[in-house]
């Protein structure tokens, strides 16, 4: 039962961990811009769901709101910022996603304050009992729409017009620019389809950790799972991120406190602290050195 | 139909690639634009597709115009619309793309009677249409000069332009080529422009003939009278 428990949690957190990772993939792909303010977006996006409901909107529909403003929010950063940078080099262009997400903080921290916020109670309060355990709506909720999303996603960018766009636009941009493919504007179209994803998932996250400045740290966590899945895969960071949130959800349920019992039988030691934190830079590291490009990643070869 | 007036075409604001060239395509034409390595046919190509100012390259003199409108600061992807067609040196196409998504990206600027030019580019290359499902970064030269070619023609372009179509090829690749820009011109009525160094067989075809050597039109003459020895002198000089 608790396993199964544990696995739910896993799951949840896991799938929301894919959303926000599929939209740092997607840019990556069509920029070669590894977008280190996405932590940012989702947090921005569970702030702007906030506001939305305050101003009279239903929490549902203060969700979707939030999804659409982070969209706007997304292609604008291209149109404004990024597009400027055209000819700067693409570590320049990194830096400024970095000082993008202090910027976000610094708006979030001065609007609504540093302390933690009573989110808005999206989903029906209550829970579903499968196979004796009981599980929140706010969990089924999260794990059904980011997997359902991101799945629905993949779909989109394997099988449409727009996605073989995209795919062509990453692939080699001469050659897209050549056959009429407006490059700049797929990778705007990139930027907004990864922030609304991000501000889903920093929606789903605040519906089951409560809405504080501490959100975008969900961005770091975005980072070992795409190394995981391979920096070019959306496939791959879609089932790391779950292989994530499950190795996450175990060792919190289960590995930290078969470890302190033993630790505080044997020795002086009470603690070991946050290790589900650090499990997966340990997982991270381990396969940097057994396969660095990730699950799905392709190794890069040249031609020469 | 296409038409260059004292244009002028620059990299980095100082490297003078094309210098005041006049240059016509007649609707229905076959234009060979002949000349040696670094003669600047790829910057005039580039230029009439609006690829240049991504490559650090401008027009800094000189009217350029498709059907009497300027191509001067447009957008590649709307010349594209307007139906020119560049196929680049390079191959250019998408590696990690299967050939029919490969074409399909390139039919994405014209849809409308996009799976009617899917079949007939699988007509005039067989080969892509067995291999359609492959990746084209797993492609041969000789078969990924046939995917770009089909590329272009799947944007039901009007003026194709084609880049050193032969470089790096087989004899026996070459003609497949050349066989292929014979019928375009001849079944499909396409304008075209094919800048080479030399092949005997693209004077046979063409129906006007520039040589482009450092950056000025240095001949101008009905495909009759480009002999080899002529062109020969023109090269060496």
């Amino acid at each position: 039962m608790l396993l199964l428990q544990i696995a739910t949690a896993g799951i949840a957190t896991g799938s929301v961990y894919a959303l926000i990772a599929i939209g740092i993939v997607l840019i990556y792909k069509c920029s070669g811009v590894v977008n280190f303010g996405q932590g940012g977006y989702a947090m921005l996006g569970a702030y702007a769901a906030y506001a939305l409901a305050r101003a009279g909107l239903s929490p549902p529909l203060a969700a979707a709101g939030a999804v659409l403003v982070l969209g706007v929010v997304g292609a604008l950063t291209e149109l404004l910022v990024l597009r400027r940078m055209l000819r700067a080099p693409v570590v320049a262009v990194m830096m400024v996603t970095l000082g993008l997400l202090i910027l976000f903080r610094a708006v979030c921290l001065a609007v609504w304050g540093p302390d933690q916020i009573a989110f808005p109670q999206i989903f029906p309060q209550g829970a579903v009992q499968i196979a004796g355990i009981f599980i929140t709506y706010n969990y089924v909720a999260a794990a059904l729409l980011s997997l359902v999303l991101s799945l629905a996603f993949l779909a989109f960018y394997r099988f449409t017009p727009m996605g073989l766009m995209q795919r062509a636009a990453a692939d080699n941009s001469r050659a897209a620019l050549a056959v009429g493919i407006h490059v700049s504007n797929q990778v705007s179209v990139a930027w907004a389809v990864s922030s609304a994803l991000a501000g889903l998932g920093g929606v789903l996250l605040a519906t089951l950790n409560g809405l504080s400045l501490t959100l975008s740290n969900i961005g770091l966590v975005a980072f070992p799972v795409i190394v995981l899945g391979g920096l070019t895969s959306l496939m791959g960071s879609l089932v790391a991120g779950l292989l994530l949130g499950m190795l996450e959800a175990f060792t919190d349920g289960l590995l930290t406190p078969a470890l302190e019992s033993f630790l505080r039988a044997h020795t002086s030691i009470y603690s070991v602290g946050a290790l589900q934190q650090v499990v997966p830079y340990m997982l991270v590291g381990g396969m940097l050195l057994v396969r660095p490009q990730g699950i799905f990643g392709q190794r890069g070869t040249e031609r020469v | 139909m296409l038409a260059a007036h004292g244009v002028s075409l620059r990299y980095d604001g100082v490297i003078q690639a094309v210098d005041r060239i006049d240059f016509q395509v007649e609707k229905g034409g076959l234009v060979a634009l002949l000349g040696p390595n670094g003669a600047g046919k790829s910057t005039l190509l580039k230029a009439i597709a609006g690829l240049l100012p991504f490559e650090q390259g401008e027009l800094v003199e000189g009217q350029l115009t498709f059907e009497g409108r300027s191509l001067a600061g447009v957008h590649p992807a709307a010349i594209a619309r307007r139906g020119i067609a560049l196929v680049q040196e390079g191959r250019q196409c998408f590696r990690s793309l299967s050939i029919e998504e490969n074409l399909r990206a390139a039919s994405l600027v014209a849809r409308k009677g996009a799976g009617a030019r899917l079949a007939m580019v699988f007509e005039y290359f067989p080969v892509l249409k067995e291999m359609r499902h492959r990746a084209a970064g797993h492609l041969s030269g000789g078969q990924l000069q046939m995917l770009v070619i089909g590329m272009a023609l799947m944007s039901a372009p009007r003026l194709l332009l084609l880049d050193e179509p032969s470089l790096g090829l087989s004899p026996a690749m070459v003609q497949t080529v050349f066989d292929v820009v014979e019928r375009m011109h001849r079944e499909l009525g396409v304008t075209l422009v094919v800048a080479e160094q030399t092949v005997p067989r693209l004077l046979k075809l063409a129906t006007d003939v520039y040589v482009l050597a450092r950056g000025h039109i240095v001949m101008h003459t009905p495909p009759a009278r480009a002999d080899q020895e002529t062109l020969q002198r023109v090269y060496l000089s």
